[in-house]
């Protein structure tokens, strides 16, 4: 809808004709900011483009191809699908667009998925399968749910109730539970109690990520119910894609804003860089070691908090009432620097592309299931970054990032380190 | 829509099947429009097509190659750096091949004897940046950073920067070209070894094929290589800060300075520009555009558009801003110098300085140039002309009073008479205006207003960058020149006679007065028959 | 009617001869180029004649020699293949001053001597190369890209638009002055660029193959209010090429060149031939010369923070340099200097490269400056090679564009009287060109048999020229045999 009523509602990919038809190529969804642009080397931030070259891949081409599909001038075929869902949604190009034009390019792209899916051509193939484990086993892995609190030890303490509750997510529950039992161990140490769900069950990320909304839906449903019984003040993540899903994304599919939900949405990081500058939490261990931070896309640019809006856009396509856009310029940025300058020993060098330049460690919202090669390159992109500027390890706020990197360093060779930031915050407090 | 199959498998052979592509969802992904540079206009409508095919060369051989089996097959085909310049730049034919350059992104760099070597993929930003590390700098052109540093120093390439450091074509050294024919000239010292340092010809200077005064959008070769001027600069660092949207450049303010004067009418303006020019000091020289200030000040579209209907045309009239750009290249003393005399010529003249952020957005790394479609949707720099101050300013008035016949659709800027600077110390000056408009409502208005400009350009004696492929050959041919045309067409022709390198340019616009029906009364010249 | 009978009417009876005295001025010039007789000589006044000319000569299939100066140095201007030459001198107006655009517009025919006078009335100069002959046409000498002294203005070269006649007999107007009606028109010729392609640039370095420029907008700049001439004796070229690396980039200066003891002298002498001796054996290899300058405002002030960053240059990074404002044991030298460099060679004295034995050839090429100890070397071994006395050899190099290149240049003297001395500088000369150009030095302007060397070599180059020339000269008319045509 070019003039008219409107709204952010992604199920209907007509709220955003107006977005895909104004962009105007101008690639600010590609290359690095270019104040920030660090030369010849390191200088883009979609790695889609980046990877498979093609204009198409870029939100310059996808703009158009969505005008296309929403005008029917397009049918579904692989390459269609190809070029709808080898992307990490990663929001640098919604990140980007929004620094010169305000275009809702990300909103753009989950409501092509949508239409996608609704359309019955989509999503990938894997991401069916992902998606059956997810009902039947509550988990994207398909291991068994009974086992999904397995990674808690006997010296962790877990509060029947609490202020805060610990929401785990499925890959530091399965695939890294390092993470789940350093995060716990630094709330007891804290004096932080907390509380765990019940009966925790996904978050829905991969879901709501490529386009399966209703199921996403009926999940954060659920889930949202469970976490308002409980009583939390806040849901406490470790994983900056469940961060993102709660804190934006459930409040976007129940039509509310993230201020509604109830209760705060807070990474650990927010935390624990609160809790250090209120000194309460002393990092005190030496960890000696040059490293350097990947920001995780979820935690960082798409975090701004929803606030749903609807209205009419008019002449020279403003809109009204006024629209308070999400640029990821309030994203989790500093909190997770300032903690790993506060370990003492710590030498943080920043990577060239950092904030929200960051480059994608390539695995979020349903790539690593259905494109596990380009998953691997965007990570290995990534790596390389790490060692030009001299680190002898990376450090992450999410197990998705953390898990793709470690994969792809192992396959390499690499003796790059890769730490989840809880490992190391607790590490500096427990030694 | 098909490229032949023989042609498309011996193209398939010289690139390797994962850089070459006919698949509709890849083809649409190069469509020029619906927006962009000039876009949502009827040329863009009516004379662009998305490709039959899109290809990425490597190499200046792979280039060669692939222009030599589109001459066997006739198959045309248009070359691509980013897609950035809008509809002339893509696409006009059916089955035509889209050579996308993007993979050429090779880049040298030889500080001591200033210039870099860059590919066509390289664009303003990644260059700059590579400069200033090393105490050069480059312009960025007004199209912004992420213009492809070959394809804007062949149809731009200037700036406010422009001032102290000129033109583009002298800024052009040693050049690869791939004629349409396929065959390669190297230019300047490439043509005797191979280093690019030095730009000019062996005897006659074949950069003259190279550009014209805004370009050739592609019609007469492809270029693969071109060996960038760079200029020394100043020692400090000029800091990235903030997050986006809010990320500007921090200015070193002992090295670096922008100010800004309120003056006290247009005349002094160009008074105060003179004498600058006279005393020889200064990096920049440019009168701002008021919008621009709505632009900076609003932190959204509908923000600037309650910001901008306070105007009107008395608040234009008495509001005169300055802006000039100081640099210390040599010392901090030469700076403080430099502000002083600039004191001196502010206060004979009446101006008075502003309070001016030490920050710059524009125009060392040009970052916010894709601001300009934020008000409106629909943007183009109508005329853009480099000729004196003396010629800059009754160009901008006469052109102001033309826009108001046209306004709507043309969005309303109460007569603002255009952007103006000083260049090349005085000896130029530079006229631009920019218009805006809503592109979902109807745009004829400001076609004809495109053609309109060219004819009152002829009518008042105005140099204009219409020229070449921008407005109909055969409407501005007789009156430049006169018949530049037909120099041009001699030359295409010999350098193209299958007119396979993007076709119908240089005639695009001749066709697309042609086939517009709302175009076709306003054609008051003769032309014969369109290839 | 004959050829010689249309040529008159266009020109007037005055204005035409085909007296073999009088053509026998135009066969040969002071270059080393085989002499070259034309059938005809004609002077126009206007760019009319100038298209009848032309328009006759094609119909006719005869050359057209175009000339615009009375002496010349490198044979461009001699017909190899018979013809008309058309001599431009008569076309010798100054059209416009232009003060607020600092622009001069003047005919080809306007000479060094006149533009640097009439431009000084008004406080203006043109850039210039090195002491040019006074009777040289000061557009051609910028349209055939002679290197000038002054590198501080970053725009670079001072051609803007121009009117030719094209080898078709069109009349034509390059760049902005392409606008109807021009000069009568807001458009004042300020910018060289288009309309459509850069013609400006397929003119330049054409030797008037491409066409006859009947008159061209040059920027002047403001002459300066105060200068001061600083000399730097030379021993190390490596070491001065890196201060002047380190300067440049700072944009110091106006004029800045090195010239060897036998140039300098050669310039500097004023009783001849005892100064010139003395000043030869006296002065040191190579001797550097940067003027720096206060402009219109503050001009002190300005003198004195370049003087600033000079010393502190000098003290923190280069301290074997020794800059003076004088150069020790050659008093009043700076005095002399800022002449030599602000005005045309006096037409009263004998041309420079003339004074010590009537002739000189000389070798220009651009290059990287690190390159010219190597080149200098080069040269000297080849002068041996023929017994040339290598103190004979003068040398200059002139810095580029803040230094990022430079023109070197040989001057290599001889008495253009003696049979023995011109044969063997002419193979000196044919040697010493191909073994510059084979270890990198760029001939960009193809004088004579260069031509031959260079497009050899470039041979892509030479094909696409000969592709335009042949758009713009069907007939193949404008001074064949000349380049690669």
């Amino acid at each position: 809808m070019l003039k008219g009523k409107v709204s952010l509602d992604v199920t209907n990919l007509d709220n955003f004709e107006y977005d895909m038809s104004k962009c105007i190529k101008c690639k600010g969804c590609y290359w690095v900011d270019h104040i920030y642009m660090p030369g010849v080397n390191f200088s883009t931030r979609c790695p889609s483009a980046t990877r498979y070259v093609f204009d198409s891949y870029g939100a310059y081409g996808k703009m158009r191809i969505g005008l296309a599909m929403l005008e029917g001038r397009m049918e579904y075929s692989d390459e269609l699908l190809k070029t709808l869902y080898a992307c990490t949604l990663c929001g640098a190009c919604d990140v980007g667009c929004k620094r010169n034009l305000d275009l809702e390019i990300e909103l753009s792209l989950e409501a092509l998925r949508i239409k996608a899916v609704k359309d019955g051509k989509g999503p990938m193939p894997a991401h069916k399968k992902a998606a059956k484990k997810i009902t039947e086993k509550h988990n994207r892995f398909g291991s068994p749910h009974e086992k999904r609190n397995k990674w808690l030890t006997k010296d962790i303490k877990v509060a029947k109730k609490a202020d805060v509750l610990y929401f785990v997510g499925c890959s530091a529950a399965y695939t890294n539970p390092e993470i789940a039992k350093a995060t716990a161990k630094i709330l007891n140490a804290a004096g932080t109690p907390f509380m765990l769900m019940p009966d925790e069950w996904c978050c829905g990320n991969m879901l709501y990520s490529v386009g399966m909304i209703d199921e996403a839906r009926e999940l954060a449903k659920r889930n949202l119910e469970a976490v308002r019984k409980s009583g939390a003040k806040t849901l406490l993540v470790s994983c900056a894609e469940g961060y993102r899903t709660w804190k934006v994304d459930y409040p976007k599919m129940l039509n509310i804003s993230t201020d509604d939900l109830g209760f705060k949405v807070v990474h650990l990081t927010e935390l624990v860089d609160e809790l250090i500058k209120k000194e309460e939490l002393k990092l005190t261990r030496p960890i000696d070691m040059r490293l350097t931070y990947h920001d995780s896309c979820s935690l960082s640019r798409l975090s701004d908090p929803w606030t749903p809006w609807k209205g009419e856009r008019g002449k020279w396509g403003m809109v009204s009432p006024g629209l308070e856009r999400r640029r990821g310029t309030g994203g989790v940025y500093q909190p997770p620097r300032d903690i790993l300058k506060a370990i003492p020993g710590v030498e943080l060098v920043e990577m060239i592309r950092m904030k929200e330049n960051a480059f994608c460690c390539g695995a979020g919202r349903g790539t690593i299931e259905a494109f596990p090669d380009f998953a691997a390159w965007a990570a290995e992109q990534r790596l390389f970054e790490a060692k030009t500027v001299g680190a002898e390890a990376i450090v992450a706020t999410c197990p998705w990032c953390k898990d793709n990197f470690a994969r792809v360093a192992r396959q390499n060779g690499e003796d790059l380190k890769i730490y989840d930031i809880s490992e190391l915050i607790l590490a500096s407090i427990e030694g | 829509m098909a490229i032949s199959k023989e042609a498309y498998k011996v193209l398939e052979a010289i690139v390797g099947e994962e850089y070459i592509s006919s698949d509709p969802v890849v083809c649409e992904g190069y469509r020029s429009g619906p927006s962009g540079y000039e876009a949502g206009l009827g040329y863009e409508r009516v004379m662009t097509k998305i490709p039959g095919g899109v290809i990425l060369p490597l190499t200046t051989e792979e280039v060669q190659k692939i222009v030599r089996v589109c001459n066997r097959y006739k198959v045309p085909y248009v070359p691509y750096s980013t897609g950035w310049y809008g509809p002339r730049s893509h696409c006009h034919v059916d089955d035509e091949l889209l050579i996308d350059l993007k993979r050429m992104d090779d880049f040298e760099i030889d500080e001591r004897h200033l210039y870099a070597v860059v590919g066509s993929g390289v664009i303003y930003s990644q260059l700059q940046e590579e400069a200033m590390k090393r105490g050069c700098y480059i312009i960025v052109g007004g199209g912004g950073s992420q213009c492809s540093a070959i394809a804007n120093m062949l149809g731009d390439g200037w700036s406010p920067l422009s001032y102290r450091i000129g033109l583009p074509h002298r800024r052009i050294l040693g050049t690869e070209l791939v004629l349409p024919d396929g065959e390669l000239v190297k230019m300047g010292s490439l043509a005797l070894q191979d280093d690019p340092f030095w730009g000019e010809g062996l005897g006659p200077d074949l950069r003259g094929l190279l550009r014209g005064f805004t370009g050739l959008r592609g019609c007469l070769g492809i270029v693969t290589k071109m060996a960038i001027k760079l200029l020394p600069f100043q020692p400090e660092r000029l800091t990235p800060t903030g997050i986006s949207p809010h990320t500007a450049l921090e200015l070193p303010s002992n090295r670096v300075k922008w100010i800004n004067f309120t003056m006290p009418s247009k005349e002094s303006m160009k008074k105060a520009m003179f004498e600058m020019a006279r005393a020889e000091i200064g990096a920049g020289a440019t009168k701002v555009p008021i919008f621009w200030r709505a632009i900076a000040k609003a932190s959204c579209k509908e923000e600037y558009w309650d910001i901008w209907s306070k105007e009107s045309e008395e608040t234009i009239s008495g509001f005169h801003l300055l802006r000039v750009l100081l640099v210390g290249f040599g010392s901090e003393e030469q700076m403080e110098y430099e502000e002083r005399v600039l004191n001196d010529i502010i206060t004979e003249i009446g101006g008075e300085a502003r309070r001016t952020r030490p920050t710059d957005e524009s125009w060392f790394k040009n970052a916010d140039s894709a601001g300009m479609w934020l008000m409106c949707g629909g943007y183009v720099s109508v005329d853009y002309v480099i000729e004196t101050l003396e010629h800059a300013l009754p160009h901008g008035e006469n052109y102001a009073k033309l826009k108001r016949k046209f306004t709507p659709p043309l969005m309303p800027d109460y007569g603002d008479p255009g952007w103006f600077q000083s260049f090349e110390l005085g000896h130029q000056g530079y006229s631009e205006f920019l218009v805006y408009w809503d592109p979902d409502e109807n745009t004829d208005g400001v076609d004809h207003f495109y053609l309109e400009t060219s004819k009152e350009n002829i009518r008042k004696r105005f140099y204009t960058s219409l020229l070449g492929p921008h407005q109909p050959l055969y409407l501005t041919g007789p009156a430049y020149g006169p018949n530049y045309h037909k120099w041009m067409l001699a030359v295409k022709d010999e350098f193209d006679p299958n007119f396979l390198s993007h076709p119908p340019v240089p005639l695009a616009h001749d066709e697309f007065v042609e086939k517009a029906a709302w175009m076709r009364p306003m054609k008051d010249w003769k032309s014969p028959k369109l290839p | 009617m004959t050829v010689k009978s249309k040529l008159r009417e266009i020109v007037g009876p005055d204005n035409f001869s085909d007296d073999p005295e009088v053509l026998d001025k135009y066969s040969k010039d002071f270059s080393l180029v085989p002499a070259g007789v034309p059938n005809y000589l004609v002077k126009p006044k206007t760019a009319q004649e100038v298209q009848k000319i032309i328009q006759l000569a094609n119909k006719n299939r005869l050359p057209v020699v175009p000339t615009s100066s009375s002496v010349h140095f490198n044979g461009a201007a001699i017909p190899k293949q018979g013809g008309v030459i058309a001599d431009l001198t008569r076309m010798n107006r100054i059209l416009e001053i232009d003060e607020f655009n600092r622009r001069v517009r003047m005919e080809v025919g306007v000479t060094w001597e006149k533009a640097t006078r009439e431009l000084a009335k008004k406080g203006f100069r043109l850039m210039m190369p090195l002491a040019p002959h006074p009777m040289r046409s000061a557009v051609i000498d910028h349209l055939e890209r002679e290197v000038i002294t002054n590198t501080v203005y970053d725009y670079g070269e001072p051609m803007q638009s121009m009117e030719v006649v094209w080898p078709t007999g069109e009349i034509f107007r390059t760049g902005s002055a392409s606008v109807a009606g021009y000069p009568d028109s807001p458009s004042k010729g300020a910018n060289p660029s288009g309309p459509g392609l850069d013609f400006y640039r397929l003119l330049q370095g054409a030797q008037g193959t491409m066409g006859i420029v009947t008159w061209a907008n040059l920027k002047i700049e403001y002459l300066p209010t105060i200068d001061k001439v600083l000399f730097a004796p030379v021993d190390d070229l490596d070491y001065t090429t890196d201060f002047l690396h380190r300067i440049l980039k700072l944009r110091i200066g106006q004029e800045c060149l090195l010239l060897d003891n036998t140039d300098l002298a050669a310039l500097a002498a004023e009783n001849w031939p005892d100064d010139f001796e003395e000043l030869r054996a006296t002065l040191p290899p190579w001797t550097l010369i940067l003027v720096i300058s206060g402009m219109a405002r503050r001009p002190e002030e300005k003198l004195q923070y370049e003087e600033n960053m000079l010393k502190d240059i000098i003290k923190n990074e280069f301290s074997e340099i020794q800059l003076d404002n004088n150069l020790p044991g050659f008093p009043g030298m700076g005095r002399k200097l800022i002449t030599v460099l602000r005005q045309p060679w006096p037409k009263k004295t004998p041309y420079w490269k003339h004074r010590y034995l009537g002739g000189c050839q000389s070798i220009f090429f651009i290059t990287r400056p690190g390159m010219a100890p190597q080149f200098t070397d080069m040269m000297e071994e080849v002068a041996a090679q023929y017994g040339y006395p290598v103190d004979d050899i003068g040398g200059y190099i002139q810095p580029i564009e803040h230094n990022r290149a430079c023109q070197m240049q040989f001057d290599i003297f001889y008495d253009p009287d003696s049979e023995v001395d011109v044969e063997l500088v002419r193979s000196l000369y044919r040697d010493a060109i191909s073994v510059l150009a084979s270890q990198g030095a760029l001939f960009t302007r193809p004088y004579g048999e260069l031509a031959d060397l260079v497009y050899e070599s470039a041979t892509g180059y030479a094909t696409a020229l000969r592709r335009v020339k042949k758009v713009f000269d069907p007939n193949n008319i404008m001074n064949p045999g000349t380049l690669c045509y």
